[in-house]
């Protein structure tokens, strides 16, 4: 019987040993939720958010927002931040997801969020999915939804900003008010 | 060996394939593990294979001295590499970047690996010519084996949670195993607070490296003003401040001290003449400051000022390393900042009936260097 070959990934990771997330229950709608908005430093994400928030509500009848910034975009948020902002708001947008460590960091924080029991809609530019999608099933919830927009972000003029936040309107609502 | 004795190539085709199609391998063939190969590694160490040597927090992975053997072996190390696995490993995980998302990064960075005293004999290290490699089993096979971790151990792979834009050449392959005795200064571990003599292994993550050829003149302010001209070209300029490490070959090296340079004057010298001036910044689009981070502003009134980019001595690392046969040296792109620390390399365990080799005493914290004071260093991922 010859030797077995070994395999070098483990079999017993922490990543393997994570329960399946948990969804929040969703709102019929925003009127008058609060926002909050929590911004990953990438170039671009403060005004998108920022746009998201104003549009929410102008549009949909959002009382206010609350600002957070996440210092290390590359990690998810820390457990005092999603705690903290889980207190104060009703629901969670959070992104830019516009880097390799960033996008699937954005999508580990919505999942969070939603087990802390907030509706969250993670933004992510389009050139991310896959990553996004790998860190949603190691965070226990394979097929994630969450938002994207077209590849590239950060080079784009604050107008061309407000154009995409709005373009991306309808799916934040979708992914914080409808059930699955 | 006898023909008789000769291994069977269709078994060791087969198990390499075996390899490939589980998803292990970076694109080379790997060295099938068996454990009583794994075994041979763990007997190099006194650490547990069960300990912990590195984590990947936001990908919920981790990384075990025992996974690290198996990577370790795959690569193709033999088993007396091992500790200077383990150290270099040690050494990367002090690296801001290669804790947080560089190992995601759309920038690919690659690690570059340094190692110091008389193991890189024991070892077999190429310590002269063709430091980038390839061409020895160590430097080929250790940075591979660090890789191997991050692909395997971390399942960070590529395109799915490694998005690198296009990567670079000498991803895995960087371990210098500097020219100590050709250098004419301290072994670089000293600048890591490790005494000289003494096995130790430093490390960081570059974007690229790049030559400076200046066989051109017999003036060192004039090397180094070519030295300089390469660390400051805009495209890699993100953040306020930059860091740029330089791996000097011996004849440039020489050059230097012979005309009464010390390491610390030549960090120095780069700190006062690299940067670019505000046109030059603003042509590029970098000029504009919010917090660290580099914009495009319109902003026209610091055309004339001149920017300097390297805010401390620890940001310009500089190791010799190569032949002594033509002046050719490469600035190297560390991405985000060095941690300026070195990792001593554990002796070999006692044989049975034998006191233990004393360990080497615990890494020192960076040494104090006068630093401008900076916003801290951004990292691009």
């Amino acid at each position: 019987m010859p030797n077995a070959i070994l395999d070098p990934t483990g079999a017993t990771t922490i990543g393997q040993r994570k329960p399946a997330a948990t969804r929040a229950p969703r709102p019929a709608g925003l009127q008058g939720a609060t926002i909050g908005l929590l911004v990953n430093t990438k170039q671009n994400a403060a005004p998108f958010l920022d746009e998201i928030g104003r549009l929410l509500i102008a549009r949909h009848g959002a009382s206010k927002v609350v600002n957070r910034t996440k210092v290390n975009f590359a990690a998810p948020a820390p457990d005092e931040l999603v705690k903290e902002m889980t207190a104060e708001c009703d629901v969670i947008i959070t992104g830019i997801g516009d880097c390799g460590s960033c996008s699937a960091s954005a999508v580990a924080d919505g999942i969070a969020f939603e087990s802390a029991g907030l509706p969250a809609a993670a933004i992510c530019s389009d050139a991310f999915r896959v990553t996004a999608d790998a860190m949603a099933e190691l965070r226990g919830a394979p097929g994630y939804r969450y938002a994207t927009t077209p590849h590239p972000v950060a080079v784009l003029t604050p107008e061309q900003v407000a154009e995409r936040a709005a373009q991306v309107l309808g799916d934040v609502v979708a992914l914080v008010t409808e059930e699955e | 060996m006898t023909e008789a004795e000769a291994p069977d190539p269709d078994a060791a085709q087969a198990a390499i394939e075996y390899c490939y199609a589980q998803g292990w391998s970076d694109g080379l063939p790997l060295v099938p593990a068996s454990q009583p190969l794994v075994d041979k590694f763990l007997a190099t160490t006194t650490r547990s294979p069960d300990e912990v040597i590195g984590e990947l927090e936001q990908v919920g992975r981790n990384c075990t001295v025992y996974l690290a053997a198996v990577n370790a072996a795959m690569a193709g190390c033999l088993p007396g590499y091992f500790p200077v696995v383990l150290a270099a490993f040690d050494a990367l995980m002090r690296e801001r970047a290669a804790r947080g998302g560089g190992w995601q990064s759309t920038s690919g960075p690659a690690p570059m690996i340094v190692v110091n005293g008389p193991v890189r004999h024991e070892l077999g290290f190429n310590t002269a010519g063709g430091a980038f490699g390839p061409g020895f089993r160590p430097n080929a096979t250790i940075p591979r084996a660090v890789g191997l971790i991050v692909r395997n151990a971390f399942g960070v792979r590529p395109h799915v949670l490694e998005q690198a834009t296009q990567g670079l050449p000498g991803r895995w392959s960087i371990c210098l195993a500097e020219n100590e005795e050709e250098s004419p200064w301290p072994p670089f571990a000293t600048d890591g607070g490790q005494p000289a003599g003494v096995n130790a292994v430093s490390a960081t993550l570059l974007r690229t490296c790049e030559f400076v050829d200046n066989r051109h003149t017999p003036d060192p302010e004039q090397v180094l003003w070519d030295i300089a001209d390469t660390i400051s070209r805009t495209g890699s300029l993100i953040f306020r401040d930059t860091s740029a490490g330089v791996v000097l070959c011996p004849e440039h090296a020489q050059m230097l001290a012979g005309a009464g340079f010390a390491k610390p004057d030549v960090q120095a010298h780069l700190m006062e003449h690299c940067g670019r001036t505000g046109a030059d910044l603003r042509r590029a689009g970098k000029n504009g400051l919010r917090g660290p981070a580099r914009f495009a502003s319109p902003d026209e009134s610091a055309d004339g000022e001149f920017t300097r980019i390297l805010p401390s001595p620890r940001h310009i690392p500089i190791v010799v390393a190569g032949a002594r046969n033509a002046a050719i040296s490469m600035v190297v792109r560390v991405f985000g900042e060095w941690s300026g620390t070195a990792t001593p390399v554990e002796p070999p365990p006692a044989a049975p009936g034998r006191p233990a080799a004393p360990r080497e005493s615990p890494p020192a914290p960076p040494p104090a260097v006068p630093e401008r004071p900076a916003a801290p260093l951004g990292v691009q991922s």
